[in-house]
């Protein structure tokens, strides 16, 4: 029984050693990203890693944050929230600010370790329901749901008034029925009837029935509130089944991605979708952010949530400099306060495709766009705001 | 006690008794994946009483209990003497059904999930005290309950009932009792641990309950070994812990680790690393006595 106690002690004392934390830094800003490297959502963390990174080159190369260089520390947090919050759980001793998590299982396993520590860690590809949950200690990126999407919705059934009644497909993930009902809200006030609702499952992999379905009902418009490769396969179902008004269905703005366009070829032609990203614009920093992505990606353009953490390390670095925080780890919890309360209320903040401001952690002035797909590549159709 | 340790150590005792709750039933040959179901049932069961009702936690954990044990109950009524693939059917189905109730559930937050579950006993560092004792607790109880049910004459008709369930009822064995009786207390447990797994996090999602336990919960069991509980003890602390503390190159290769360690052990070891027999040679050990020697006639003479 001592041998047993013996050896129960010394792996509880090792276990210790093992969960103790990084060093203070002083000389270098580190900021820990909690992002998805591997597992189902792979794809998405390299991007978003990517316009991190690229964020931290372009700052050091012109003289880093209040002259000491920064370092994105990528952490895999794999979509698993047992994982999730031993990593968070890990950082919120020493870090002064980090960014993530990535996407809302392990936010909501995780964030409540940086709430409690009075750590900001920058919640900026999920919606702004899920982030308000974490206020003051992650900002939104997006505005309310129900004021931006109506706007959008709105927007694209104005061009189209023989639109009488719709049908929307959607995937019960996460915030994607509230995004559904605020569609269904724009839809409702411009007197369209808003048909049965097709729900999709999330593993769903044939959509003939469910295609079906949507079109016993006769709708005029349609709506898709999908994965981008569901997205892409309801619509080939569609034109299989005769639809030929391509421009009256609509693509919500997470199916925007590169699986939407690789499965979906030239079954897109006419499509529209809306997203908050425009490529189109041109600025010297997106110009050189678009050849960088493309150098790294095949060619490929940036997807819609490419620039978010790209946004989130310069908004850290503007409120480290505006603030005069000093990375000392005595004033540790002073400084992480003085961080989120700019964010939080950032003016005029120097985006990568637009400027914008914050109001108590909810952008007020981010611009939207609808656009139409023609052979793989959206052209705008309108900036909403 | 460092934050990171406390969130390894309680993910790990949930781990454990995640794990048990599959061991017991697999001694019948039966793979009773609905206990992920239970977790989530009585997690969300429990967190729409605290949230919404403010009934207090004690009662809540008791009600997520007695609720998985009554599911699991009513169930094992249809499925106590199933064939294993039909045990793995309903299983499956269950979660499925559990997923879309909850989906279209806004009391309990939907598809969104539930925010903000508050510290039990009013501050973090309580809470996280109470969390840990609640959860060891468990786990020496449960622990040695499956440790006296291994040793008993239940243990060996399991035992008897997983190597030929029909030679088992020849034996007067009463294989659907005996079924019932694993797959009631086996959902029991699930249904506590989901409920302290939701107050780990603070939050419940859907998300947190996905078919991604199976594959954790069952590589504990086939990798640490089937055929006693010592081997979830000591391999979900490993499984969990070790890629915490690998560099981030390595960390990326995690899911191909753990598949290459699953096909190796089930070809080279297919009852695990810690076999009973290993189990009595390391109480022996530990007790600083050697095993009298069976000493032949021969030596004597």
């Amino acid at each position: 029984m001592k041998r047993l106690i013996g050896v129960l002690v010394l792996v509880l004392f090792a276990a210790a050693l093992g969960f103790g934390q990084a060093k203070a830094v002083v000389n270098e800003w580190q900021v820990p990203f909690l992002n998805c490297l591997t597992g189902p959502i792979a794809a998405i963390g390299e991007f978003l890693e990517w316009g991190a990174e690229y964020a931290a080159k372009e700052i050091n190369a012109s003289g880093g944050i209040a002259g000491k260089p920064v370092k994105v520390v990528p952490i895999d947090t794999a979509l698993d929230p047992q994982k999730g919050s031993v990593e968070m759980a890990r950082i919120v001793k020493d870090s002064l600010v980090a960014m993530g998590p990535v996407p809302e299982p392990v936010i909501m396993a995780a964030m409540p370790i940086a709430v409690e520590a009075g750590m900001m860690s920058m919640t900026a590809t999920t919606s702004l329901e899920y982030a308000q949950k974490f206020f003051p200690w992650t900002v939104s990126f997006l505005p309310p749901t129900e004021q931006r999407l109506a706007t959008i919705v709105t927007a694209w059934a104005k061009e189209f008034p023989d639109i009488k009644q719709a049908v929307q497909f959607v995937v019960p993930y996460g915030p994607w029925p509230g995004m559904a009902a605020a569609h269904v809200k724009a839809l409702q006030e411009l007197n369209i009837q808003v048909l049965g609702q097709v729900d999709v499952p999330d593993d769903a992999v044939t959509f003939g029935p469910l295609v079906v379905k949507a079109l016993e009902e006769k709708p005029d418009g349609i709506i898709l509130v999908t994965h981008g490769e569901q997205a892409a396969k309801i619509i080939k179902e569609l034109k299989n089944r005769g639809w030929k008004k391509m421009n009256h269905i609509l693509v919500f703005s997470s199916a925007d991605d590169a699986q939407l366009y690789s499965t979906g070829g030239a079954d897109l032609n006419g499509v529209q979708v809306y997203n908050y990203i425009n490529l189109d614009i041109s600025n010297p920093r997106w110009d050189a952010f678009k050849a960088a992505f493309a150098k790294d990606h095949n060619g490929m353009a940036p997807f819609s949530l490419a620039p978010n953490y790209y946004d989130a390390l310069y908004m850290i670095k503007e409120a480290i400099e505006k603030t005069g925080v000093t990375g000392d780890p005595s004033k540790l919890a002073e400084e992480r306060k003085k961080i989120a309360d700019y964010c939080a209320n950032v003016q005029n903040f120097h985006g990568l495709l637009f400027n914008w401001d914050m109001k108590d952690g909810i952008p007020t002035n981010k611009p939207n766009y609808i656009f139409e797909i023609q052979d793989g590549k959206k052209k705008l159709v309108k900036e909403v705001r | 006690m460092p934050l990171p340790l406390y969130y390894y150590l309680s993910i790990t005792a949930v781990n454990i008794l995640m794990s048990w709750a599959l061991y017991l039933p697999y001694r019948v040959a039966h793979l009773h994946f609905i206990t992920i179901a239970n977790m989530a049932i009585s997690g969300y069961a429990a967190g729409y009483l605290v949230m919404s009702l403010h009934v207090p936690f004690g009662w809540a954990l008791a009600t997520g209990f007695i609720l998985g044990g009554l599911i699991g109950y009513v169930v094992s009524r249809f499925i106590g003497d199933a064939p294993t693939f039909a045990v793995v059917i309903v299983g499956f189905t269950f979660i499925f059904i559990t997923r879309t109730v909850i989906q279209n559930l806004p009391a309990v937050g939907g598809t969104m999930g539930m925010f903000g579950l508050p510290n039990i006993g009013g501050n973090p560092e309580s809470h996280r005290v109470i969390i840990l004792a609640i959860l060891y607790a468990m786990v020496v109880v449960v622990g040695w309950l499956i440790h006296r049910f291994d040793h008993s004459r239940l243990g060996r008709a399991a035992s008897a009932v997983f190597v030929d369930p029909d030679l088992a009822a020849s034996l007067g064995i009463n294989r659907k009792k005996l079924g019932m009786l694993v797959q009631t207390a086996s959902c029991t447990i699930a249904g506590g641990s989901g409920v302290l797994y939701g107050f780990i996090y603070k939050s419940f999602h859907l998300d947190f309950f996905t078919f991604a336990l199976v594959g954790i919960f069952m590589t504990v069991i086939f990798v640490g070994g089937y055929a006693t509980l010592w081997g979830t003890v000591v391999i979900a602390p490993i499984l969990y812990g070790v890629p915490l503390l690998l560099p981030s190159e390595i960390q990326e290769w995690r899911v191909v680790i753990y598949g290459a360690l699953l096909i190796l052990v089930l070809v080279l070891k297919p009852e695990g690393f810690i076999t009973p027999r290993f189990v009595r040679s390391i109480e022996t050990f530990l007790s600083g006595k050697r095993r009298k020697r069976n000493i032949s006639l021969k030596e004597v003479t």
